[in-house]
């Protein structure tokens, strides 16, 4: 941990911190009007998009590993997400760096724009990313927090789909506060709009179509939506050759307590309880991305067999 | 002087880019809100107009005072217009001439 913190970052500044909470929320009609606050899907690190090619990467990672660990943020937010309070140069990126030597890659995207979308794009990105490292790659670790875990399952499925290379290097993936069967802040949302537009009032129907201009990755939430026109994320397999891990929390310190049994983490309720599943009393959805008990847990299954 | 003011910011391509972005959504925001909060402001007024209209001895001044009430409403709404597309336009002309001073720097 000493290490890292003398690592100097670039941290996402507030601008970037902004334009990442209006892609969460209009990202679609952002990128449909080519809007200069769009973002772009990416590979960051220190706060500029890295560019795909051996000498660049090479430039990037002086010491390239054969294992990499891919960061996916979740909605409205950007790579610095995954940053350690007080220690920016700590995440769980660099601290499986540090600690069991994979080379992190934090990605950053438009999460306003459709889950399937994202995924598809992710599939194109980790293919090219794996044909221009320096090194040849056998241990790929993707970790997704809250609607990035979804990204990652679509883009597993799309590139499971058409037998891309990159897939078959992948050992495990983590969810961390993912909705894989939807988000019950957006089914009210979605109820909250249907009621607005059912009240036969000029105000009301505004205001329900305000609501309504909430993007798309939103929308997808409601039921964890991967594939276009297909909505529940049960229809879509996890990838097989995989281990899937599910890390959750809650609200409170006793996960009976009947704040934690109707809110979860805040956001998402967390999954039944089973092997690969992990709940952490007290940490809530955002902490989920930065938690030191998560990471020691992540740790632990990246080192086991 | 603006010109003289103008060479002393530089600012980032990439800053530069997400100022405008910031720009043209506000711009858009506020000229799609100014028509339909117009849209709604036209369907309520024309309620009570309507019921005053429905009396016949009124009926004529009633819809003589709603045409001119909504050609007032409608008018400040089109000024709102116009002024936020006059600020957007200046707002992208300053821009462009940062562009082009980032653009000179780098250079």
């Amino acid at each position: 941990m000493a290490e890292e913190k003398n690592n100097s970052v670039i941290r996402p500044t507030w601008g970037d911190t902004a334009a990442s909470f209006l892609n969460g929320c209009f990202g679609d009609y952002l990128s449909e009007r080519e809007n200069g606050l769009a973002i772009d899907m990416a590979f960051y690190r220190n706060n500029l998009p890295l560019e795909l090619s051996t000498a660049a990467l090479s430039a990037a990672c002086p010491l390239p590993t054969g294992k990499l660990c891919v960061l996916v943020h979740g909605l409205c937010c950007h790579e610095g997400a995954f940053d350690f309070p007080g220690n920016p140069a700590r995440s769980y990126g660099s601290a499986l760096q540090y600690d069991l030597g994979y080379t992190p890659f934090s990605l950053r995207y438009n999460t306003g724009l459709p889950i399937a979308y994202n995924g598809q794009r992710l599939d194109t990105l980790l293919e090219h990313l794996l044909a221009v490292y320096p090194v040849p790659v056998d241990d790929l670790v993707l970790i997704g927090h809250s609607m990035g875990g979804l990204v990652l399952r679509a883009a597993c499925h799309y590139g499971a789909c058409r037998e891309a290379s990159w897939v078959s290097k992948v050992s495990r993936v983590f969810y961390l506060g993912t909705p894989h069967e939807g988000a019950a802040l957006e089914r009210m949302g979605h109820l909250v709009t249907k009621l607005l537009h059912a009240v036969p009032h000029p105000v009301t129907a505004l205001v329900g179509d305000l609501a309504n201009q909430r993007s798309q990755g939103i929308k997808d939430l409601r039921y964890g939506t991967l594939l276009e026109g297909i909505d529940f994320s049960t229809s879509v397999p996890w990838l097989a050759s995989a281990k899937h891990y599910l890390i959750a929390g809650t609200v409170t310190d006793d996960p009976e307590h009947l704040a934690s049994r109707l809110f979860g983490d805040g956001l998402v309720q967390p999954p039944q309880a089973g092997e690969h599943v992990a709940l952490f009393p007290g940490v809530a959805h955002m902490q989920l991305a930065h938690d030191e008990a998560v990471y020691a847990r992540i740790k632990q299954w990246c080192a086991s067999a | 002087m603006v010109r003289e003011r103008l060479k002393g910011l530089f600012m980032e391509a990439k800053t530069l880019r997400q100022i405008r972005g910031a720009k043209d959504l506000a711009e858009e925001a506020i000229d799609a809100a100014a028509l339909a909060i117009n849209e709604v402001q036209r369907t309520m007024t024309r309620l009570p107009y309507g019921l005053l209209a429905g009396i016949k001895p009124i009926a004529v001044p009633v819809r003589a005072v709603e045409q001119a009430h909504l050609k007032i409403t409608e008018s400040v709404y089109f000024s709102i217009r116009v002024g936020n597309r006059l600020v957007g336009n200046v707002a992208g002309f300053v821009l462009d001439r940062l562009d082009a001073h980032a653009k000179g720097r780098e250079q």
